[in-house]
């Protein structure tokens, strides 16, 4: 999500040679890493943000692959016997800190990699994972820059940042908002759903996009966004970034008096998104893959991952479930642990079964369908509103 | 235009409130006390800590609640002003400037990383939210909590300024600014009125802390970063070590940032704000109000 705000500021060539360093490092060690033993437990490299201000979101994700990790080790583990085990690493949503976690899951011998939430941070852990033969389903990061570094080694299970502004788009059209402001925060997953909108909008030409905009994250007052969108007046504000940010806009442009209607995408919905905006909150639209509440069948999922750690679950913890059975699938698949097979097994996969659907990879290595619904704020919770079928 | 000034005289005091922290503690021991941002931080979070163990407040009491827990987190973001110079930059006083800059930043982290151990890392609502009516004044939209808090502000500034100018305190702090030895000599207990300097610039930190808390509604463990490095621009702009000039750049700061916003759209805001600090550092380096200081050897 930040990108390095005060490393950048304070440090910036230290970390250039930082990174440099331990980029050479991913490359050395991956090699050695990459020979794993022929027993013992598979290990899982997951990096995601543990600290930070992504860091409930990091819990949730922990957990569903956790969950997965059991079950699966509970009925056999893999390979005929071999346990899984998760490798969890922190990444803080920060550039500098995913390459650290990156290469020191790679020197502990992860096979497969089910991590990646804040795409900036995602970004960069590519080419150590690809060096070192690791296939990446990435379970939340959703960023077009991560497909477009076409890496041959990035699954992505969760909808792209294209498929979220098509979702976007439709929702819109249907609804008949005649007007849109856009609004992100500067990262590399805001910008890139603002970009991608307002270049859809542009291109199907019903609807008129009259503000694109950026803030920047990590401040209390947004007076000068929200005199924009009050100059450009438009019928539906959507906000690209994070639920922070994102519930102060909210909260502001209400005071403000906006009379139009707000819609946040998937970054924003977090239970704290209505704290945060307070009463402003209800009848906030957001773009979103199906979450555990949302999904129809579920129950008995919900129900034993509140057994197993005492909490509701949350954004993405279905989505690193099915990562971690999706790589154990696939490691049965490969009959091996070479990264290069699995890659191949997970290419060949078609019609496994995950909360978003039977899965089969496109060319990109994406999802088909990106699965995304319209939520909508009632009573403080997100519920489903539209699941644009 | 109106909405333009007075969306810029609002933020402007937050600003300057916290300036003022910034450009004492610099006037009096020359320190660029980075971790001033975050004793705003840790101000909201005992705003929070303290109202969550009150309990539910009745919406009419809440401006009530709000100054007694403005009060006490006062009085404790001052304490940890006083225990961070005394552990952290007192032993350091002899050393090159460099090194305290670097304890400073040190400071910093730790303040963030511990709230963040302790409080853990999610953001937080605060409890009691200032609404009031939005109205309308010569064009530009204006609510009640604003104006209380603006108040609050010019208060305490207020205070500050009488303090300063004032009282015997008041007058060792401005002899040391000039010159520390000279004041030594002169039997001024330059500690004792150091350890002052840090409590109230950290005090007016915590009330900003607490007042931001209450009238945006969130509070997390980072929220002291980018504010500490608008009021360390604020307090460049106004004169460093100049207290009238802290919040004179305050004000100026809020101008700039809501005029180049208008100017040149929302997301170069920040751009030019910080364009202006740089033409401050070369043109004018010591501020609208900051006088010349020939080095003394």
């Amino acid at each position: 999500m930040k990108l390095g705000k005060r490393s950048t500021l304070l440090m910036g060539v230290a970390t250039a040679v930082l990174l440099t360093t331990a980029g050479c490092s991913g490359g050395l060690l991956g090699g050695g890493g990459n020979s794993t033993a022929d027993s013992g437990p598979i290990k899982l490299a997951m990096v995601i943000p543990i600290s930070g201000s992504s860091a409930p979101t990091g819990a949730y994700m922990r957990n569903g692959a956790q969950m997965a990790v059991d079950e699966i080790n509970k009925d056999g583990g893999v390979l005929g016997g071999r346990q899984l085990e998760l490798d969890v690493e922190d990444e803080a949503c920060d550039a500098q800190q995913s390459v650290a976690g990156a290469n020191k899951a790679v020197s502990n011998g992860a096979v497969v990699s089910v991590g990646g939430y804040c795409s900036g941070a995602t970004l960069p852990e590519i080419p150590i994972f690809q060096k070192a033969d690791i296939p990446m389903i990435i379970p939340a990061a959703n960023s077009q820059d991560l497909v477009k570094q076409n890496a041959n080694n990035v699954f992505m299970i969760n909808g792209t940042g294209k498929q979220q502004s098509t979702a976007a788009l439709t929702f819109i059209k249907k609804q008949g908002f005649a007007t849109v402001a856009l609004v992100d925060d500067n990262t590399s997953y805001s910008k890139d759903i603002n970009t991608e909108t307002r270049s859809q909008i542009e291109a199907d030409g019903t609807v008129k996009a009259v503000l694109s905009t950026s803030v920047t994250a990590g401040e209390s007052d947004y007076s000068a966004v929200v005199r924009d969108i009050m100059g450009a007046n438009p019928s539906l504000v959507y906000w690209t970034g994070y639920y922070q940010e994102g519930g102060l806009i909210i909260n502001q442009l209400k005071n403000a008096g906006f009379a139009g209607k707000i819609m946040v995408a998937d970054g924003s919905v977090d239970p704290s998104l209505a704290q945060i905006a307070g009463a402003g909150a209800e009848g906030v639209y957001a773009t979103m893959t199906q979450t555990p509440e949302t999904l129809k069948g579920a129950e008995d999922w919900i129900a034993n991952y509140k057994k197993a750690f005492k909490s509701d679950p949350g954004p993405y913890s279905t989505q690193s479930y099915d990562a971690v059975r999706l790589a154990a699938k696939a490691i049965d698949d490969a009959k091996s642990t070479d990264g290069k097979a699995i890659i191949k097994a997970l290419e060949a996969i078609d019609g496994f079964q995950m909360f978003s659907g039977p899965l089969k990879f496109t060319p990109e290595r994406t999802l088909s369908s990106g699965g995304f619904v319209i939520l909508a704020i009632k009573g403080g919770k997100f519920v489903l509103e539209d699941d644009l079928s | 235009m109106s909405q333009l000034i007075w969306d810029g005289l609002f933020v402007g005091s937050f600003y300057a409130l916290i300036a003022l922290g910034y450009s004492m503690v610099y006037g009096i021991i020359k320190l660029l006390n980075f971790a001033h941002g975050d004793i705003y931080m840790l101000g909201a979070f005992v705003g929070f800590a303290a109202l969550t163990s009150l309990g539910g407040i009745p919406a009419s009491l809440s401006i009530g609640a709000l100054l007694v827990v403005m009060l006490v987190s006062m009085l404790l973001t001052g304490t940890a002003g006083v225990l961070i110079e005394r552990l952290a930059y007192r032993p350091l006083r002899g050393a090159p400037r460099l090194a305290v800059l670097i304890t400073a930043v040190g400071v910093s982290f730790s303040l963030e990383y511990g709230v963040s151990a302790i409080a853990g890392p999610n953001p937080r609502a605060f409890p009691i939210r200032l609404e009031g009516n939005v109205f309308s004044l010569l064009g530009a939209r204006i609510s009640l909590p604003q104006i209380i808090l603006m108040l609050i502000a010019a208060v305490l500034m207020i205070l500050l300024n009488f303090y300063v100018q004032k009282t015997s305190t008041g007058r060792a702090m401005r002899s040391i600014a000039l010159d520390r030895n000279a004041s030594l000599l002169m039997g001024i207990n330059v500690n004792s009125v150091i350890t002052r300097t840090f409590f109230i610039g950290s005090a007016l930190a915590g009330a900003a802390g607490v007042m931001a808390g209450a009238y945006y509604g969130k509070i997390d463990f980072l929220m002291g970063f980018i504010i500490g490095l608008k009021a360390f621009t604020a307090a460049v702009i106004g004169g460093i070590g100049n207290i009238k000039g802290a919040m004179l750049g305050g004000l100026v700061l809020g101008f700039v940032e809501a005029f180049g916003a208008e100017w040149f759209g929302g997301q170069w805001r920040d751009v030019f704000a910080f364009a202006v600090l740089i033409l401050f550092l070369t043109l004018r380096p010591t501020g609208i109000l900051g006088e010349r200081v020939t080095e003394r050897v």
